[in-house]
């Protein structure tokens, strides 16, 4: 008698931990699943991959030109329309191509200007230096100026802001 | 390691120890199912807990971003739709299952010296869960949640000489906003969770220092005798209810495609509440109390009921447990009971015999779907609201109702003078007018044009052809568009109706391009113009009197009165790629995406319930 209770306890307690372990997965599961939401989906983006900066005309040969990045942002739910998510400058070459650099040292992330008078990209927060062309000349960045992808249709210049190259 | 790990929190913790009092109560008298449901509310309410907390990383409590959050929570999350749903319908569960276990303590007179607290403790947690519906209900701030707190929080007005400083302090202000629902969401997350707590904890330390009380017949020495340890023989009973309630209610989660999301809170409608199920009862009374006897409905009557529940042990001191010796508090208690039923019945009975009710609950579905959809594109920073603000279809209604529908009827509203404009533009409203134009519906007795007498699928056919030339017809059907063609080409249509050059005149109208965007453009800013009626012309013209945005609203809502025409800006968004048909027909189709991420609540759009 007394085994024959204690096999049912033993059994009750293997099922009830079985049944325990199936319960648990099957509310935790979908619980997970809506937690890491923000790994599977972006939830903040620009919602274009190209921005219009300007027209074609607007920049002369060889000059940069400092452009703000206007476009409309997602953030989960809202969405903020015309917001300045940043600036870029933009050189217009010779041959109608584009450099459209990031305006942020590739060092530090320090703002960088144009110095007009020695025609060279001026970092001055650790004296980087770097040509029309975006290349550095002198200071402690590792690399070059970062760019962006550029398209030009109808005149009107678009960058894709994403991405840096 | 795993031993020594275990030895060495157990030194440090004596878990063991902790675990063997939780675990081994003893159940005198034996393991019974009739035990369940005290444990199945603590496992709804963990879950309850689980599902809210990892809802709160998603909700934003503000009357702008409320919608919103939910929103996104629901379409555009994985599993959100589902975690909704659990955590609504699971509020429901609760409020059964502690009904049920408050009636089989009753039953069994568990409330009965010395349980007295327990049962009170009981009845302050189940008051705990009504505060938890009712300030849940608030939070997607839809109108349904909206226009339903409305109803309580002017039910608090009504309590004598304090009842509008407590409004006032629970909606944070005198009207609703951003403080009534901060004020909610405190009250739900924060304090009715931890008074909760704090109850439960007396409620269950008191039933383990009582212990269970057995079915009344039990003899005394089967209580003494048979002693079953808590785990796992009640344990295993309680996972198996735990296990059968969570299918059930995912299952209705399922059936249910979720938790319903209206649209968002519009202060200016004219939406009308109706509160949860649990409390139809109580707002079915209060229309029996009108006037200066609403405080019988609103206070006096809830409040007397607490009271009874209250001092019930107190009233019932008889230490006999059997029923048939505790009469006049079995019908007492009853009473109520079927008081509640019978009072919530009448209510749902009343609602679906309500026209008006059935309309607005269409159109509140209606809405919502477009509300979806509209949102999908983000909700603009000033609020849910704001995201009709720019909806051409809301706007070309407005205009409808206020410049059109005086002399066009619509579902049975408006003046009768022109038309009936329901499903107007509909395959069977063309072919009943070819086949009647004489009828109410249609022109009555100003009609000039003679019925087509031909068979009612031929009428269909030329129906076809016609609106075929919109350019957004669903689902055309060549076979019978050809036929339809030959029909009013070859027939006797072309003899009076110009076809294939919009500016042609003849005695009656153009019908190039018929019911097109262009065509109603044109037809509407000068219906008199003698490509149309003419000197026939009833029809106000409207040039000038509608900017080009308000015509193209009105259009784009003309279209969605019938089920068989597609939205202007939604053919654009179908693109070049699909023709209108296949466009129209993706559009009831799921979206194809992983389980969680399917959207289950909007499945038929807008235009499809339209």
């Amino acid at each position: 008698m007394e085994n024959i209770e204690n096999s049912r306890r033993k059994f009750l307690k293997i099922a009830s931990h079985a049944l325990g372990v199936t319960l648990a997965a099957g509310i935790a599961v979908p619980l997970v699943g809506l937690a890491i939401h923000p790994w599977m989906k972006e939830t903040v983006y620009g919602t274009e991959d190209f921005i219009h900066i300007g027209k074609m005309d607007d920049f002369p040969i060889g000059i940069p030109k400092k452009m703000t990045v206007t476009s409309s942002k997602m953030d989960a739910w809202n969405i903020f329309e015309g917001l300045v998510i940043g600036s870029v400058w933009v050189v217009r070459r010779g041959d109608n191509s584009l450099n459209v650099f990031s305006t942020n040292c590739p060092h530090l992330g320090c703002g960088i200007d144009w110095g007009a008078d020695v025609n060279q990209f001026l970092c001055p927060c650790h004296e980087g230096v770097f040509d029309v062309n975006g290349k550095k000349i002198s200071g402690p960045a590792p690399r070059d100026l970062y760019s962006f992808e550029t398209k030009v249709e109808n005149n009107n210049i678009f960058v894709s802001y994403k991405r840096a190259i | 390691m795993a031993n020594k790990l275990r030895e060495w929190i157990e030194d440090r913790t004596g878990l063991n120890n902790f675990l063997k009092i939780a675990l081994d109560e003893p159940v005198h008298g034996g393991a019974k199912w009739s035990y369940i449901f005290g444990s199945g509310l603590v496992f709804l309410l963990i879950l309850q807990a689980v599902t809210g907390i990892v809802m709160t990383a998603y909700y934003s409590p503000s009357s702008t971003t409320a919608w919103g959050s939910v929103y996104y929570l629901q379409e555009k999350t994985s599993f959100g739709w589902f975690i909704r749903g659990l955590h609504h319908f699971g509020s429901s569960a609760m409020i059964i299952l502690a009904v049920v276990h408050m009636f089989q303590v009753f039953i069994f007179g568990a409330y009965k010296k010395p349980r007295e607290l327990n049962w009170i403790s009981g009845v302050i947690l189940l008051l705990f869960l009504l505060g938890f519906g009712l300030t849940g209900y608030l939070l997607p701030w839809d109108q349904k949640g909206y226009w339903a707190t409305q109803v309580a929080t002017n039910i608090i007005e009504t309590i004598p000489v304090i009842g509008n400083y407590i409004k006032i302090l629970t909606q944070g202000g005198s009207d609703y906003g951003n403080f009534t629902l901060t004020r909610f969401y405190s009250i739900h997350v924060f304090l009715l969770p931890l008074s909760l707590l704090f109850f439960l904890f007396i409620h269950i330390a008191l039933f383990r220092k009582h212990g269970v009380t057995p079915y009344w017949k039990m003899k005394e020495e089967i209580l003494h005798n048979r002693v079953d340890p808590f785990w796992p023989d009640q344990m295993f009973k309680d996972i198996v209810f735990a296990i059968g309630m969570y299918a059930i209610l995912a299952g209705w989660v399922f059936w249910n495609k979720g938790a319903e999301l209206l649209a968002p809170a519009d202060p200016a409608s004219n939406f009308l509440a109706r509160p949860e199920w649990y409390f139809l009862s109580l707002f079915q009374l209060l229309k029996y109390c009108q006037g200066k006897f609403l405080i019988v409905g609103t206070v006096i009557i809830p409040t007397l009921a607490m009271i009874f529940l209250f001092v019930l042990p107190f009233i019932d001191r008889n230490a006999s447990r059997y029923p048939s010796k505790r009469v006049p508090v079995f019908c007492a208690i009853f009473s109520g009971l079927v008081g509640v039923v019978a009072l919530t019945a009448v209510a749902i009975i009343h609602d679906s015999h309500d026209v008006h009710i059935q309309h607005q609950k269409e159109d509140s579905e209606k809405q919502a779907a477009r509300a979806m959809k509209l949102a999908a594109k983000g909700v603009p920073p000033a609020g849910g609201m704001s995201i009709f603000l720019a909806d051409p279809v809301r706007l070309g209604e407005k205009i409808f109702k206020e410049s059109c529908n005086g002399c066009h009827m619509l579902r049975g509203e408006g003046g009768e003078t022109a038309s009936d404009f329901t499903n107007f533009g509909a395959r069977e409203w063309v072919s009943e007018l070819l086949k009647n134009p004489k009828d109410a519906k249609y022109f009555k007795e100003s009609g000039a044009m003679p019925p087509v007498k031909l068979p009612d699928e031929s009428l269909l056919d030329m129906a076809e052809f016609l609106l075929s030339q919109s350019g957004n017809l669903l689902n055309m059907n060549t076979d019978r568009l050809d036929r339809g063609k030959e029909l009013v080409l070859k027939g006797n249509c072309a003899i009076c109706h110009p076809f294939g050059d919009k500016e042609a005149k003849k005695v009656a109208p153009n019908l190039t391009g018929y019911l097109s965007e262009t065509w109603l453009k044109e037809f509407i800013k000068n219906p008199a113009d003698l490509k149309f009626y003419g000197a026939r012309n009833k029809m106000p013209a409207f040039e000038g009197k509608f900017t080009d945005r308000e015509l193209d609203a009105l259009i784009q809502y003309l279209f969605t009165l019938s089920k068989d025409r597609i939205l202007i800006s939604r053919r654009e968004e179908c693109g070049k790629r699909l023709t209108t048909t296949s466009c129209g027909q993706q559009k009831t189709e799921k979206r194809k995406c992983a389980f969680g991420l399917t959207n289950s609540r909007i499945l038929t759009d807008f235009k499809s319930k339209s």
